[in-house]
């Protein structure tokens, strides 16, 4: 049977569910070969924390290592600022998603749309929502990745339900050192 | 008559030619000349509506990759693949949203129908619409949307024939096979959505007339809320849904036989709302999302139910703790036998002895059996709540296996709560009481058969607040008073907290009433979300409807009612044109809606919007000109109209120079909207209420809230869109000018003219001239 996302309320009806990856080095790979990838973030990042450290300074780590732009989502910006990170650009969710289905869209840099959007941090059942979007309306000019904890069908690339914080954290970690290794 | 005939007449019948429309309206009563759209059929403000989806384009988040309508399906929609039908995926999406309007529409229109039949049974259809002193535009969206005026409850009858006549052509568009453009099914589901406030509208005004709820009337009881205020040594009633007609009569036959004092009436839903306008001994047991928890308490001896957002297994339910159900509606038979024209004493004798339930259609008979029932039923209730030590006992039995996390439509572990239960500590299981909505999954998937609800009950507060009764109508005499404030800005904002209860977190709605009245925005209520608003305490222990007035004026708190009660909402945004601009109603609804986008600072939040009336209610008020955010769970009704700010057009018309002005603002900026956070909404909701035609006064303290608001919600500087709401120097807030002045120099920004008499009109092809505007 097809992996049931975490939250019941993110069932796939139909098909096309996303593909499962496992190890940071398919992610890697997927990352770098992406000319502009893009990387938006959520406030859920405020909540979660992994042995004592903020699953945004995760998110944080991969973006500044693999230099991709940052959208913050929702109340998020404040608390960037705090960490003296400047988000590349602020929308919401929906409305992030709304400009990104555009294939004309200029994209966060003023460089052209993006071709690889990275969700990260979203409540989970919106997340999807929004993936849909671009699975139905951008899939010919983008793809999208997760790096939640869950599993999202309606992403083209998504984590398996990861159940212990052990090995979240082991993946994220470890997504940053194979970026690393590709810079 | 042949079949054949028989649809020859029937589309006869429909289709009303233009002289029967006048006949019905009486147009040659000349109360205002009649407008360009009497009774408008599905075309007839089709233009309005795509003017509104040219800015406010429709977003589409399938829920479902499918289509399965017919047996040509199922049908695989992604990536570009089209139905055996020839019907693509954001075409599907709208006809879904269509359907869920329509759903809507009717649950109200077939509630307006059948109280009004009723009414019409008990007084006659002469009985006059007297709204009281102080209204006079009794009636605005029937006035807008139809030309009638409404005098009598026959005249209301009118209203809603139209409304089921357009509910019939707009499902029609929904079988296989017919639209083939999402443009046009969401003009449809504006139709069938402003259709749904003339319906609201025709429920309540014959509630107010019928029942003679409260009108004309500010200060309407404080009315006593939660299960703790329900005196458990009394027989207890409870009635659930929307629909009155039998709760009154409840309480009529208590007061005939004096039983007022010795039975308890609590309600659960916007039944609740409507038993506390009608008797302020009743109580309300509080919004949809306690539901289940209050009727496994066990608590009521008799249940009734009537219509639209009740449990649907609710016989089992009140089998399970003994309680006795009558369903009392039509639509909610719930497979029970009618038992309408059965002897009393022998539905009494089978309700006690046999516990058997039964549907009832008929209120007089339904009320005194109630009574007796629950007087009966009451001696025998041994409904035991759980003590702490049995609560942490039970709760030991849960493996953290988190299975009820995974089935939480609100996505969060009410297991983490239950295994700090079984170390004695109940402090988390409260916190997390306000996350839930009482939908019961988690305990019919919990594998250790944890009895999930039971022990809420040990954690949840029995406190009790206050709610202030529905008060019907917002009043001609207030709509005066703050006409001109409005639409200079100098009063920030109209905001609406409508809908259901399916919230992020509970607390959320009574922040929100009380950071806007604060900030003397007026702030009204209507349904479950009137309810939760004073379900939280300050300090000093008062409810929001303790701590500010109940005026429609700058900061006050106004309970309008039950959802129903919606229909006062839009009505007071259109009697804004009327009464302050003096704008005729009169089938003249799209100069109605271009002033109310263009000119009224209104923004609805349905914070908690769940059902399908939601969908109606909200996209109702979005056709009018109002924006409406919705909380993160509405993505899951797979639309909302958004519009991209820096790409979009945003000319409008001048009207006094005749001129087009691209001014660059959008404003307001979305008209249906999905925020993620509380924080977030609170950032929107302020620039949501900001309209073209702000005096630099009124845009002034728009911009004070919106910066402070961004400032105290999100941090980080400025709002970064802040530079397209300045106009000039003058737009700027003083408080804010020393940091607002570098960061426009920095950013180039240049000053613009503001536009005299902002429209929509003359923007689009239209049959309505410019003049219309002006007034
Ligand atoms: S209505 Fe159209 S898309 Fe739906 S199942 Fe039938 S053919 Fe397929
Ligand atoms: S499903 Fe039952 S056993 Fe599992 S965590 Fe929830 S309450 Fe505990
Ligand atoms: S009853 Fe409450 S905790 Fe349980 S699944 Fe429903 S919302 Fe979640």
């Amino acid at each position: 049977m097809a992996t049931v996302p975490y939250h019941r309320v993110n069932v796939l009806t139909g098909i096309k569910g996303a593909a499962i990856l496992e190890k940071p080095e398919q992610f890697t790979k997927i990352i770098s070969k992406a000319e502009r990838p893009l990387l938006v973030l959520g406030p859920r990042l405020l909540e979660w924390s992994l042995d004592g450290r903020s699953v945004l300074e995760h998110a944080l780590d991969i973006a500044k290592t693999a230099n991709i732009p940052i959208c913050a989502t929702a109340h998020l910006k404040g608390k960037l600022t705090e960490l003296e990170v400047t988000p590349d650009s602020v929308y919401d969710a929906v409305e992030i998603v709304n400009v990104l289905r555009d294939p004309d869209w200029k994209g966060v840099k003023g460089e052209g749309n993006h071709d690889l959007v990275i969700f990260f941090g979203i409540r989970s059942d919106l997340q999807n929502q929004c993936l849909s979007v671009l699975k139905h309306f951008a899939y010919k000019h983008l793809k999208t990745m997760t790096l939640d904890k869950y599993y999202f069908p309606n992403a083209d690339f998504s984590l398996t339900n990861v159940t212990k914080d052990k090995s979240w954290k082991a993946f994220l970690e470890g997504l940053k050192s194979s970026l690393q290794t590709k810079a | 008559m042949s079949e054949k005939k028989e649809m020859k007449e029937l589309v006869k019948e429909l289709t009303k030619t233009q002289e029967e429309i006048r006949e019905l309206i009486k147009a040659e009563i000349e109360w205002e000349p009649v407008g360009p759209t009497p009774m408008p059929g599905i075309t007839d403000l089709r233009s309005w509506d795509m003017r509104l989806l040219k800015t406010y384009k429709p977003w589409y988040a399938p829920f479902c990759d499918l289509c399965c309508l017919c047996t040509y399906g199922k049908c695989d929609l992604t990536q570009d693949r089209r139905g055996a039908c020839g019907i693509d995926i954001a075409t599907q999406q709208a006809r879904i949203v269509l359907l869920a309007c329509l759903m809507g529409c009717s649950a109200h229109a077939a509630h307006a129908g059948h109280i009004l039949e009723y009414l019409i049974d008990r007084h006659g259809p002469d009985k006059k619409i007297d709204m009281g002193t102080f209204i006079e535009v009794e009636a605005p969206n029937i006035r807008t949307v139809t030309g009638l005026k409404p005098e009598t409850l026959a005249d209301l009858k009118h209203a809603i024939e139209y409304v089921y006549k357009e509910i019939a052509h707009l499902l029609d568009s929904t079988h296989m096979g017919q639209e083939g453009s999402a443009l046009d099914y969401e003009s449809k589901a504006l139709h069938a959505s402003m259709l749904d406030h003339v319906g609201m509208e025709v429920a309540d005004i014959a509630q107010i007339v019928g029942f003679n709820f409260p009108t004309s009337v500010a200060d309407t009881p404080l009315v006593e809320m939660g299960w703790g205020s329900i005196d458990k040594s009394k027989p207890v009633i409870l009635v659930v849904g929307h629909n009155p007609a039998t709760s009154t009569v409840v309480v009529d036959y208590l007061r005939e036989n004096n039983l007022e004092d010795k039975v308890e009436v609590c309600g659960i839903c916007c039944t609740a709302i409507e038993t506390t306008r009608y008797s302020d001994k009743a109580k309300v047991i509080g919004p949809l999302s306690r539901q289940l928890f209050f009727v496994r308490t066990g608590i009521a001896d008799v249940i009734m139910t009537d219509e639209q957002c009740i449990n649907t297994n609710m016989p089992e339910e009140a089998s399970n703790v003994g309680s006795a159900l009558i369903a009392t509606l039509d639509k909610v038979m719930y497979g029970l036998e009618d038992a309408s024209e059965m002897d009393t004493d022998e539905i009494i004798k089978r309700m006690t002895e046999k516990k058997e339930h039964f549907a009832i259609l008929e209120p007089a008979k339904a009320a005194e059996v109630a009574a007796k029932v629950a007087m009966k039923l009451a001696p025998q209730r041994k409904k035991e709540l759980l003590s702490e030590e049995e609560a942490k006992k039970l709760a030991e039995k849960c493996t953290d296996c988190g299975m009820c996390e995974r089935v939480c439509p609100n996505l969060f572990s009410i297991g983490d709560g239950i295994t700090e239960m079984a170390k004695g500590n109940f402090e988390l299981m409260k916190g997390l009481f306000n996350l839930c909505i009482g939908c019961g999954k988690c305990e019919h998937e919990c594998p250790q058969g944890v009895p999930i609800f039971r022990l809420m009950q040990a954690a949840a507060s029995w406190e009790t607040w206050k709610v202030r009764a529905g008060r019907g109508a917002v009043m001609d005499t207030e709509i005066r008073k703050v006409g001109a404030p409005i639409t200079l800005g100098t009063i920030p904002g109209i905001i609406a907290l409508v809908g259901c209860s399916n919230y992020p977190d509970i607390e959320d709605v009574a922040e929100m009433v009380d950071e806007f009245a604060r900030r003397k925005y007026i702030v009204v209520l209507t349904g479950c979300a009137a309810m939760v608003a004073g379900m939280t305490k300050d300090k000093d222990g008062r409810t929001v409807y303790e701590k500010y007035p109940p005026d429609f004026d700058a900061g006050g708190v106004v309970n309008i009612g039950s959802c129903v009660s919606n229909a006062h909402i839009s009505g007071a945004a259109i009697k804004i044109a009327n009464i302050f601009a003096s704008l005729p109603l009169r089938a003249n609804y799209e100069v109605i809606a271009d002033y109310v986008l263009n000119r009224v600072g209104a923004c609805g939040v349905a914070w908690g919007a769940m059902s399908q009336k939601a969908a109606s209610i909200g996209t109702g008020f979005n056709r009018l000109g109002v924006p409406v955010v919705l909380g993160p769970h509405s993505s899951k009704y797979r639309r909302l109209y958004l519009s991209r700010k820096e790409e979009d057009d945003w000319t409008v018309m001048d009207a006094r120079k005749r001129e087009l002005v691209d001014t660059g603002e959008p404003s307001p900026e979305h008209i249906a909207y999905v925020a993620e956070t509380k924080e977030k909404a609170m950032i929107m909701i302020p620039k949501l209420c900001i309209r073209k035609n702000d005096t630099p006064q009124g845009r002034g303290i728009k911009l004070n809230h919106y910066i402070s608001l961004y400032k105290k919600y999100t941090g980080g500087g400025l709002p970064e869109d802040l530079h397209l709401y300045i106009r000039r120097a003058a737009d700027i807030p003083l408080v804010y000018r020393k940091e607002v002045m570098p960061y426009l120099e920095k950013i180039g920004w240049k000053p613009k003219e503001p536009v005299g008499l902002p429209t929509f009109i003359g923007t689009y092809p239209s049959k309505v001239p410019i003049d219309s505007v002006i007034h």
